[in-house]
């Protein structure tokens, strides 16, 4: 397969970036879009140019490192995929690609497609997580969770923090990743201690980092890797609220 | 500012934009209720805009909330676009939406053209500046009926009792009433200001198929199974309104209302 690639060159956050074109020839069907900038790399480094920098870490698309938009989708046109998962079938033969970092206020640009996403850790650090000494593993079942609790904090617990969500979102908004996070935990008996607590300090920390707001487009649920539904950002409203007016009382 | 300083976040922002927005469909809902009076006759239309005018300060307080809330729409709308605006600096080369369609991403624009329109509206038919010639008119009227020294009597009674006659006071009876009916006609006959109507009333359908379900989104009612049927009776909705809305222009305009005037 052949393909025209318009890939972001930026050498680091100061710089002004721009785009580069690449012609790929014989690229394989069977290769993922990361395989074919791999092969595109090594073609970069044989010529003595300078490779383009992009973030991957596990290729099997349950590590949300990749980043980059396809075409102004996060993670390609394919949907419930990550980038690595991306096959170069799914494109049409002599097709055009714009591949850029993911866009937004909160993911600074370091190098080529490479974004600093540490705003997303900082959201956990403020509350994302259960304050409580593990101890000795307890019984399986001495903490009865009801089915539909437990299915909705799976759903919650599916994001993987690839943060497609914000660059997908025309306001750069974190609400579909920081909703997940909330709801994950609110849903379970073990998460209830530091419930309002919790909600309260990661939302807080969300619109500290610079992320938009929600203007209900639903472009973070289309582009999702892990298909987290967008109820999730309405139940963590009715968790703010609640919090809010607790906290205010 | 205290109530900005309230507003911080953006969840709450949301919540303001949720519940003024009610607010003024509500209003929207009952406005158009009223306007569909203009089908049943000049005499049902004006007796219903002189009831309005009859409430007095409550009249007034509804205009208060109204005008509070539109105020608190608007400027929630205009921090958040500020605030998004400024959260996505850099555009994507290619833009390539899936599911903002061109309802939700149109917000701020068909809100700002509504307002627009809304601000002539009041001009032309509340205030009567941009058209005296369709606003000043009043209407004289006699209601069904005489009054006695005080006490209402039917016609009838008083051919029974033709002492009575000599008690009737007139001057009384004789209602002067502004004529809303006359003015609706003679501006909707003017085929710009009939499509200027119909164009801003289209925009808020617009606006209303995404409000509706942001709506529910915002608040938290939300479910697998009500969502979608929700979103599709959200347009429904608003298609709704916006018809009954325009039937009165093009009611108007093609000769099917207001012959009389």
């Amino acid at each position: 397969m052949r393909f025209t690639l318009h890939i972001w060159r930026q050498k680091d956050a100061k710089s002004k970036g721009e785009f580069a074109t690449y012609k790929m020839e014989d690229v394989s069907e069977h290769m993922s879009l990361l395989e074919m900038m791999d092969l595109l790399n090594e073609n970069l480094i044989n010529e003595g140019k300078e490779p383009i920098a992009f973030d991957h870490d596990c290729r099997e698309g349950i590590c949300g490192a990749c980043s980059m938009a396809i075409n102004g989708r996060p993670h390609g046109h394919v949907g419930a995929t990550t980038t690595c998962q991306l096959h170069m079938r799914m494109f049409k033969d002599g097709d055009e690609l714009y591949i850029e970092p993911f866009r937004a206020r909160a993911f600074p640009v370091i190098k080529d497609l490479v974004v600093d996403r540490s705003a997303l850790d900082r959201i956990i650090q403020a509350g994302g997580y259960v304050s409580v000494n593990t101890g000795a593993p307890q019984d399986a079942n001495a903490l009865p969770i009801p089915k539909e609790s437990a299915d909705l904090a799976m759903d919650a617990a599916a994001c993987i923090g690839c943060g497609a969500c914000v660059a997908a979102c025309p306001n750069g908004a974190a609400m579909l990743f920081t909703s997940a996070k909330i709801m994950q935990l609110a849903n379970l008996p073990q998460g209830q201690a530091e419930r309002k607590k919790r909600a309260l300090a990661m939302i807080t920390q969300m619109e500290e980092e610079g992320f938009g707001a929600c203007r209900n487009y639903y472009e973070c649920e289309a582009v999702c890797p892990k298909s987290i539904s967008v109820r999730f950002i309405s139940r963590m409203n009715i968790e703010y609220l609640n919090a809010s007016v607790s906290a205010s009382l | 500012m205290a109530i900005l300083n309230f507003l911080r976040s953006t969840i709450l922002s949301k919540v303001v934009m949720a519940a003024t927005g009610v607010i003024l469909l509500l209003f929207i809902c009952g406005h158009l209720l009223g306007n569909m009076q203009v089908f049943i006759g000049k005499e049902t239309f004006n007796h219903y805009a002189q009831m309005l005018q009859s409430l007095g300060e409550f009249l007034w307080i509804i205009r208060g909330v109204l005008l509070l809330s539109l105020v608190l729409h608007i400027i929630t709308s205009i921090r958040l676009s500020v605030l998004n605006n400024a959260a996505k600096p850099v555009k994507y080369r290619v833009t390539n939406y899936v599911k903002a369609k061109v309802n939700s991403r149109s917000m701020l624009l068909t809100g700002i053209m509504i307002a627009a329109f809304l601000t002539y509206h009041l001009l032309h038919f509340t205030l009567g500046v941009t058209n005296p010639d369709h606003y000043s008119h009043n209407e004289y009227y006699a209601e069904n009926g005489f009054t006695v020294q005080g006490t209402s009597v039917t016609a009838e009674q008083l051919n029974d009792n033709p002492d009575a006659a000599h008690y009737i006071d007139r001057e009384e009876i004789i209602v002067e009433r502004h004529d809303v009916y006359k003015m609706v006609v003679l501006g909707f006959r003017e085929p710009l200001i009939a499509v200027a109507y119909i164009i801003g009333v289209v925009l808020l359908g617009f606006h209303l198929s995404h409000a509706i379900q942001s709506f529910f989104q915002t608040l938290g009612i939300t479910g697998p199974k009500f969502t979608p049927r929700m979103v599709q009776c959200s347009i429904i909705f608003s298609i709704i309104v916006v018809a009954m809305y325009i039937s009165i222009p093009i009611s108007i305009l093609l000769g099917l209302v207001g012959g009389g005037v």
